[in-house]
């Protein structure tokens, strides 16, 4: 296994009674993207303030680069960029001037400017005042921020929220050449399967603050059940005919029943089950679990934390 | 040297701010009021010279009342600008000890009302000069009291560095307006009572007021300048260990 650019120990955080990170153990491989997972609410950005050192761990520990970060915070951080939520920018200021003030807390070259501004394509806007700025050249302004340091690992937090379409597209792209053209690590937190699975090679996925899975795109696929969506007029009869014949019904939504299956062959052996009945099936389809199927499916299938990616955080 | 870097990048963000405009605001407002009285006063003592009325009287309205409000939008605005678009997460975020900030914004906030104090301390002898050119009656008044001006200038700022000190780590734990005006407003008001009272002399809204009063002055430099280091010192300890929730 690879490098480990953050580990995480046992971390976790409460607020009150409310445990937002409950012995979160991360580790996110050196290169390519890395995708945090979870619904609103689930601790990403909590874990993510931890990682940042924003907010301290109740119990639990941080490592970035194989160091912790209590007590090397400030050189650790010169090898880290961070974009958490929506971009803090200053409205009065134009994109440049932004960029200049954290270029000078950094020390920073200044060549290093219009680098950031080229990347996220600002270049043209930069001498404009950020009030003026859409949503999506804020976004993009936050993540040349993030990147004025050339850092080795990049910390976004949901940096799509928000946005609209070309917008979501337009950063997703830029985030998808990072790991190629400027050998970052990406960390990106999402609630959205569908953003995270065009871009990332590893994934975790966190619900209510634990770790439900962390490894491989691939291997999460691979364990995830198909669902084949089934469109019949005898919802009932067709209902009791899969179930009596061994079928797992996950759920029935507007006259569609939602069948679990494991082979390709399952949608051929359903429809000829159904036929046989005499029951009409006027759609069949194969869908991708949601994002709610996983967690669902997770949740109850996994009672701990299961990690695939690197063994060497075992060891440790 | 971080301390350096983040002053210089505290400059920047004064560029085109209510907060770097509100220094040349007040003490204008001041110089104002005061050549006003001269202009449109009818008759003077006969013994009246202006250079020893003047500065004191100006310098007087700026210690009790103009000095706090001033701090206090200040300090408001120059940490505003950090909570407007929640920019303490990626100030924190980035390899600079929060210290650096923290003292940063101290500083900047002192060096602004020591430049508008010495704005008011210019405007003093401009309405001196032009109240004399008005009024042929003041024509004996003497030479400008360059001195004594800039020693009491001094002198206030130096005490009100208690009153920055509060108002920076108000204004910078609580967002929006709200808290530190009420803060700033509970202060100045309260020195009111202070002011005749024996805590008065060590009442921190009073300080600067203290300099021109008879046996409180040297309490009031010290009591500004180490209370105003050690507020700084234990502001400064709370922000450094403060989670950044938004």
């Amino acid at each position: 296994m690879g490098e480990c650019l953050i580990e995480t120990r046992g971390l976790t955080r409460r607020f009150g009674a409310r445990v937002a990170v409950n012995d979160l153990n991360l580790s996110v491989p050196a290169a390519g993207v890395y995708g945090f997972l979870g619904p609103n609410g689930a601790g990403k950005t909590t874990a993510i303030r931890m990682l940042l050192g924003l907010i301290r761990p109740n119990a639990g520990e941080v490592r970035l680069f194989g160091a912790k970060v209590a007590g090397n915070r400030a050189s650790l951080m010169r090898r880290v960029g961070a974009l958490v939520e929506s971009p803090s920018l200053y409205p009065h200021l134009t994109g440049r001037e932004n960029l200049e003030v954290t270029r000078r807390l950094l020390g920073a070259p200044r060549n290093l400017i219009e680098l950031a501004l080229d990347t996220v394509r600002l270049t043209q806007d930069a001498n404009r005042r950020v009030r003026e700025y859409s949503l999506g050249m804020r976004q993009r302004l936050g993540l040349a921020l993030a990147l004025l340091n050339k850092p080795e690992l990049l910390i976004l937090d949901e940096p799509t929220n928000g946005l609209d379409p070309a917008g979501i597209h337009e950063m997703r792209d830029l985030i998808r050449r990072l790991p190629d053209e400027f050998g970052v690590t990406v960390f990106l937190s999402s609630h959205l399967l569908s953003e995270v699975e065009q871009i990332a090679g590893h994934i975790g996925i966190i619900h209510e603050g634990k770790l439900l899975f962390q490894g491989p795109l691939a291997e999460l696929q691979t364990r995830q059940q198909t669902q084949l969506i089934v469109g019949v007029k005898q919802l009932d009869a067709a209902s009791e005919c899969l179930v009596n014949a061994g079928w797992t019904i996950a759920r029935t939504i507007d006259g569609m029943i939602s069948v679990l299956a494991k082979t390709p062959d399952d949608a051929a052996r359903v429809t000829r089950l159904l036929v046989d009945q005499q029951i009409d099936v006027f759609h069949i389809a194969q869908a991708q679990p949601s994002l709610e199927d996983i967690f669902l499916t997770l949740a109850t299938r996994t009672s701990r934390i299961t990690d695939h990616v690197v063994a060497a955080g075992a060891s440790r | 040297m971080s301390l350096l870097r983040a002053l210089h990048a505290e400059l920047l963000k004064l560029k085109r701010t209510l907060a770097f405009r509100v220094i040349f605001v007040l003490p204008f407002l001041v110089a104002t009021l005061q050549f006003f009285i001269a202009w449109r006063t009818k008759k003077f003592p006969a013994d009246f010279n202006i250079w020893d009325s003047l500065p004191l009287s100006s310098m007087q309205v700026w210690a009790v009342f103009m000095l706090p409000l001033l701090i206090t939008l200040e300090t408001a605005l120059l940490n505003g600008i950090e909570h407007s678009d929640r920019q303490w997460k990626h100030l924190f975020a980035l390899p600079v000890p929060r210290y650096s900030v923290y003292f940063a914004k101290v500083i900047v906030a002192q060096a602004l009302i020591l430049i508008s104090t010495f704005i008011l301390a210019a405007l003093i002898v401009l309405v001196g000069i032009a109240a004399i050119s008005l009024r042929p009656e003041l024509a004996n008044a003497g030479p400008v009291p360059y001195g004594w001006i800039v020693k009491h200038a001094t002198f206030v700022w130096l005490a009100s560095w208690l009153i920055i000190a509060i108002h920076t780590w108000v204004s910078v734990r609580w967002s929006g307006f709200p808290i530190p005006l009420g803060t700033g407003i509970a202060g100045t008001f309260f020195a009111l009572f202070a002011a005749s009272a024996a805590i008065g002399k060590y009442y921190p809204w009073l300080l600067p007021m203290n300099i021109f009063l008879e046996g409180r002055g040297t309490a009031a430099l010290v009591l500004g300048v180490a209370g105003g280091i050690v507020a700084v010192l234990i502001g400064c300890f709370e922000f450094v260990r403060r989670d950044v929730l938004n």
